[in-house]
């Protein structure tokens, strides 16, 4: 088990596990959205701008992970 | 703001590529001023990403003449011995060294070509716009321009900010704006570089936040009162010796999100692509006939990230935006 072959498994499992985490928060952000814009059609726009913002923060966190992956994967 | 973003982003860029060496994988280099990336330092060829094109790479490297359209990069296979993962770190991640374009002066940088271009094309559409209004109505592009600026001006920086200090933030809010979203556009266009793929450009750009930020703090509050303005009034004591370290921890890692934030969804938009299209060349490996196969495929695919890419520069723009406004705002009238 070379450290080189250990960090190209580290960098695919983590990938996983982050894409994970990533896709669970922004299907629930979306859900609630979704739910938000049936009951009151008239606040759609107002949660639509919420929901990119929401997306937007879950998204960099995803990527924070992702970076770190793309280190172990290419150094 | 910009010529001052440009500044930085030479200075880094710079400074990283007199320690950088081409090949991915060299020894990690040392850089010097790169203080806030160095979980990217270690990497040989050095932070940076996108380099886009796909269609710029195949054309590009195996420098055929065959008149293919760029996207076909089918059945030429690796001619230089080099691996795909290589191939993706070379033209996707890593920026090559002189990008002069037929231009007979030399930019340092792949990116920081573009990151100029940018910025001049920005100032060229600006003025376009601003000079296309004829009776208070502008014609053709600065319409366009003028709904973004609106909308930038009034959801962004008002809602966010206001109390009056809107306006005052409003031009460094749309140079943001502005930047992100035609760096992000032009990236897209064959042959050329994603500069806000580059992790100096986006410290850069955080960096010109976070002095915003103190500014619009200090001016108000005065340094002291800025950073007392940080926990709220009345705290008992245990408390506070939680809030500082958070609330001052905090002022650096929000400018370092959006730092990372918008680096790394420029950089995984293009490696995305630059993967779907090398699997042609990988899948002409196997056998030729199913090389040929796989371009449409793979070009559907890489077609639609595009496309989603296309999303993708709006949204970064609006949040990199969004987020300056907001810390601004949190600054400049702390609510607590």
């Amino acid at each position: 088990m070379e450290p080189t072959g250990l960090a190209y498994l580290a960098a695919g499992i983590g990938g996983g596990l982050a894409i994970i985490g990533g896709g669970l928060g922004i299907g629930k952000l979306a859900a609630s959205a979704m739910e938000g814009i049936a009951r009151q059609p008239n606040a759609a726009g107002e949660v639509r701008g919420a929901m990119i913002v929401a997306a937007g923060l879950i998204e960099g966190a995803t990527l924070f992970a992702l970076v770190i992956m793309i280190i172990l994967a290419f150094k | 703001m910009m010529i001052s973003a440009y500044i930085l982003a030479l200075a880094l860029a710079a400074s990283q590529h007199d320690a950088a060496s081409p090949t991915p994988s060299a020894t990690p280099t040392a850089t010097a001023q790169e203080t806030a990336a160095p979980p990217a330092s270690p990497e040989g060829g050095h932070a940076t990403p996108p380099a886009t094109a796909d269609p710029a790479r195949p054309a590009e490297e195996h420098a055929t003449t065959g008149g293919a359209p760029a996207h076909e990069g089918g059945g030429e296979g690796e001619g230089h011995g080099e691996s795909p993962a290589q191939v993706l770190m070379h033209h996707v991640m890593d920026q090559p060294d002189y990008r002069p374009f037929g231009l007979p002066i030399p930019f340092p940088t792949k990116h920081l070509f573009f990151l100029v271009a940018v910025m001049l094309l920005v100032i060229v559409v600006a003025r376009i716009a601003i000079a296309s209004y004829k009776n208070g109505a502008p014609k053709g592009i600065g319409s366009a321009i003028e709904t973004l600026v609106v909308y930038v001006r009034d959801e962004i920086a008002e809602k966010n900010i206001g109390h009056g200090d809107g306006a005052k933030y409003t031009p460094l809010l749309l140079s943001f704006f502005f930047f992100i979203l035609f760096a992000a556009l032009v990236g897209l266009l064959p042959f050329s570089g994603t500069s806000t793929g580059n992790l100096s450009v986006t410290f850069a750009l955080a960096f010109i936040s976070f002095l915003a930020q103190q500014y619009a703090g200090m001016s108000k509050y005065g340094v002291a009162g800025h950073f007392k303005n940080l926990v709220p009034h009345g705290l008992p004591a245990p408390l506070l010796i939680v809030m500082i370290p958070i609330e001052v921890l905090g002022m650096f890692t929000k400018p370092f999100a959006l730092m990372v934030r918008l680096f790394a969804n420029m950089l995984a938009g293009h490696m995305i692509i630059t993967a779907l299209l090398l699997l042609v060349p990988l899948s002409a490996k196997m056998s030729g006939a199913f090389g040929v196969a796989m371009i449409p495929v793979s070009l559907g695919m890489a077609l639609f990230i595009m496309c989603l890419e296309l999303l993708v520069a709006f949204i970064q723009a609006y949040v990199f935006t969004l987020f300056s406004a907001i810390f601004i705002g949190m600054y400049a009238h702390p609510s607590h």
